[in-house]
């Protein structure tokens, strides 16, 4: 009689002892470093040397797929420099990263030229869209707060306004000035849409178009399987969202320029800005990256569900740097 | 506190009252999917456990299983069941969040109703059988009056929960309590934020006094306490 | 969601380090509020059954917790301490753990026979002897049936600490949803499940080993009361 729970435990805990025998040899969560420390090719990130009083990095991430991957970018390529590096979570809001800087947390982060100073001005409409003006009016905000940003990169990531086909065909939608004629059209995406200078208050303001009768909040990952199923009218995407092209949405050209320069750039407390070769390298990552093929790492973090270590690895890898 | 005058700020702007996403029709939202998942829950539950309650047998079985379904995020079953309600046509918001809630009150109404049965001494449905009661009649005159209050109270405490967790809906577009805290977590503003919150705990607490007023009327016969 | 299967058993086997290290943080998170629950609810119940008059306002306060949404409050403790952090995670876990134990311990030790309550009086024990050789071994059925409950409830809960960056189950859910991949969100869902079930099941054989003079387990019926404090 008292063998037989003893048995039975024993059969419960099995499936949970295989998970843990799973991994048994490899430390920690150290499975993401050996990728990175394989690489041994000649590139700029390998043949860089940290200087031996270079403080420990650690990288914020955004909770969206293309920051976590622009994360393990950066940590891939520092690592294999030799800095001490990690990579911490700090949800999809600016101003947690921002508290996450202010607290020692983090001090480096991939950021968004436009938004970031819309983030900081309070939605004061400064951003153009040039991105070095851009990237430069972000200086003057960020210095107040120990930090800088580094050269702008080529890829953008802007808000993308889309419609199905069939909507843009049905109604002849081709821009954003075209929504003027259809107030009706419910608009769905995250919530911040109601406050954000490239969403509903910069749709009034430059276009004259006032689509809050309808806005439908949802979570990101629920806005382009609502627009699908004819849920909301108008969805809004980043426009380095692979389902933009592989759903066959048509992207509302910005035709008045509300949108602005949101490149994407690193964000770095200026202490690790002084350190010597740090912003070669991210530099360096910089100049890898262009809008396209962004658009591609996405895809492949979205659709083809690989992990953003992966991902970040081959980036680097097929650029040179590894 | 710089929260709290938040909070009133908020609170006292009529327009946040009225129109398709004020307060009004939020908590509207919020109140119509919580009576409808907790009646659901006492349709699907409450039979099966008279039941076996009744025959005396799988119910340890049953309420260990029903037990370690507590442990199933309601957060992974709404994920699930957005894409399948938007696939079936039946959209965003209401639905999937049903699901949802659905399952988390099911449990408790779940054991207490068995409970309730099972619990009851075997000489008194013994003494029922001798009196010449057959089955059907010893469960309906004998054992669910017996196990009302134990049901009850298992809907109320489905019912508090289900009124707390709806707030999860706001991720599928959900309209109730929890698209304050959604909006004023992404959006940046605290007033609207703590709103969400007050409302959703003040519902929830009197969701446990309407109740509490509701089993003294059904069940008057347990009014009278003990020592204790 | 693009007519994936439900679990495709390639990206799990693929994944077992990120399985291993979301269930061993998964287990630290429930395991840390299990067992200061415990304490906690041990100390406040150890007042109110000492001092009759505390326990109503006991009861209101871990009630009025346990109707706070698990999102509203965790999401409020992010700006205080920080993302990531295990603390704002605990004082939520804890926080909902009380209600259901401070119940069944006060109920367990209620529950006691008052003639072994008297018996011991008479062999000259304190009331705190009593309570600590006495009472408390009676009322250890009680006391397992409200860990259990509370600890398959906390191991749901953790789940959603994922949304504050904690790398337990919920960030399997939470990326699952967030790229529409549903295989993420049911090994999150589904390993959570284990979970449960395995701890429950130990909790189970902790009580046989306490409590050897008995033959089955209490189930874990009573369902907590959230504020029945106030009214009863």
């Amino acid at each position: 009689m008292t063998t037989r729970p003893a048995r039975w435990l024993l059969a419960m805990l099995l499936p949970l002892a295989i998970i843990a025998a799973g991994c048994g040899s490899d430390d920690d969560d150290s499975a993401s470093d050996t990728t990175a420390a394989s690489g041994e090719g000649g590139g700029a990130c390998s043949e860089a040397t940290a200087p031996d009083d270079a403080p420990a990095i650690t990288i914020g991430a955004q909770d969206f797929g293309e920051s976590a991957i622009l994360a393990e970018i950066y940590r891939q390529c520092l690592d294999a420099a030799g800095y001490d590096v990690s990579i911490q979570e700090v949800g999809g809001f600016r101003d947690l990263e921002l508290a996450a800087f202010d607290g020692g947390d983090i001090n480096l982060a991939p950021e968004y030229a436009a938004s970031m100073l819309e983030a900081l001005n309070d939605q004061a409409g400064e951003a153009t869209a040039d991105a070095q003006e851009t990237a430069d009016k972000l200086k003057g905000y960020l210095s107040d707060l120990g930090l800088v940003a580094l050269t702008p990169s080529e890829a953008v990531d802007t808000n993308a306004l889309v419609v199905t086909k069939e909507t843009a065909d049905k109604l002849d939608l081709t821009s954003l000035s075209d929504l003027a004629d259809h107030p009706e059209l419910v608009l769905g995406g995250p919530a911040d849409c109601e406050t954000n200078a490239f969403c509903l208050p910069g749709l009034k303001s430059v276009y004259g178009v006032d689509l809050s009768a309808g806005f439908t909040p949802l979570e990101p990952a629920a806005v382009a399987p609502a627009l699908d199923a004819g849920e909301i009218d108008v969805a809004l995407l980043f426009s380095t969202d692979s389902r933009i092209v592989t759903n066959d949405y048509v992207l509302l050209e910005d035709d008045k320029g509300m949108l602005a320069a949101d490149n994407v750039l690193p964000v770095l407390t200026t202490e690790l800005a002084d350190v010597e070769g740090l912003s070669d390298l991210l530099d360096a990552i910089s100049e890898s990256l262009t809008t396209s093929g962004l658009t591609e790492l996405n895809r492949r973090f979205d659709v083809d569900v690989e992990d953003a270590d992966k991902i970040a690895e081959s980036h680097l890898t097929d650029a040179g740097l590894l | 506190m710089s929260a709290w005058s938040e909070l009133v700020d908020y609170l006292t702007v009529a327009d946040h009252w009225w129109g398709r996403r004020g307060i009004a029709t939020r908590i509207g939202d919020h109140v119509q999917i919580s009576v409808a998942a907790t009646a659901a829950a006492v349709a699907l539950a409450v039979p099966p456990a008279l039941w076996l309650g009744h025959i005396r047998r799988g119910g340890a079985v049953a309420t260990a299983a029903v037990n370690v379904g507590r442990a199933v995020p309601s957060f992974a079953i709404v994920a699930l069941a957005l894409p399948i309600s938007l696939r079936y046509g039946f959209g965003l918001g209401f639905w999937p969040t049903l699901v949802a809630l659905v399952a988390l009150a099911l449990p408790p109404i779940f054991t207490n109703t068995y409970a309730g049965v099972a619990g009851i001494d075997r000489a008194v449905t013994d003494a029922a059988r001798g009196m010449g009661m057959r089955g059907h009649e010893v469960l309906w005159r004998v054992e669910a009056p017996n196990a009302l209050p134990l049901l009850l109270t298992g809907v109320r405490t489905s019912a508090v929960q289900v009124v707390a967790t709806a707030t999860l809906g706001a991720f599928v577009g959900f309209g109730g309590l929890g698209a304050f805290i959604n909006e004023g977590f992404r959006q940046q503003d605290d007033g609207k934020q703590l709103t969400g919150a007050v409302l959703v705990a003040v519902l929830a607490i009197a969701t446990e006094l309407l109740f509490g007023v509701g089993q003294r009327l059904l069940t008057p016969w347990t009014n009278r306490k003990g020592p204790r | 969601m693009r007519d994936r299967p439900f679990l495709e058993w390639d990206w799990v086997l693929d994944h077992l380090a990120e399985i291993r290290a979301a269930t061993l943080e998964h287990l630290r998170l429930t395991v840390i509020a299990v067992v200061l629950g415990v304490v906690l609810a041990a100390a406040l119940s150890a007042v109110a059954l000492r001092w009759r008059r505390t326990l109503a306002p006991i009861a209101w306060v871990t009630g009025v917790i346990y109707t706070i949404p698990s999102l509203a409050l965790f999401t409020f403790l992010v700006p205080i301490f920080g993302l990531g952090s295990t603390v704002a995670a605990e004082i939520a876990l804890v926080g909902y753990t009380l209600l259901i134990l401070i119940r069944n311990i006060v109920a367990g030790v209620d529950g006691v026979d008052p003639a072994v309550r008297d018996a011991a009086d008479g062999m000259g024990y304190g009331r705190w002897h009593r309570l600590v050789a006495v009472e408390l071994p009676l009322a250890v059925p009680a006391i397992i049936a409200g860990i259990r409950i509370a600890a398959v409830t906390t191991v749901g809960l953790v789940t959603v600490t994922g949304l504050i960056g904690l790398g337990g189950y919920g960030s399997f859910i939470d990326a699952g949803l967030k790229r529409q991949f549903p295989t993420q969100i049911v090994l999150g869902g589904g390993l959570s499940v284990i979970m449960a079930t395995v701890i429950d099941v130990a909790l189970v054989g902790l009580e046989r080993l306490l409590t050897p003079w008995r033959r089955s387990p209490t189930q874990p019926l009573a369902e907590p009361e959230p504020l029945a404090g106030v009214l009863g």
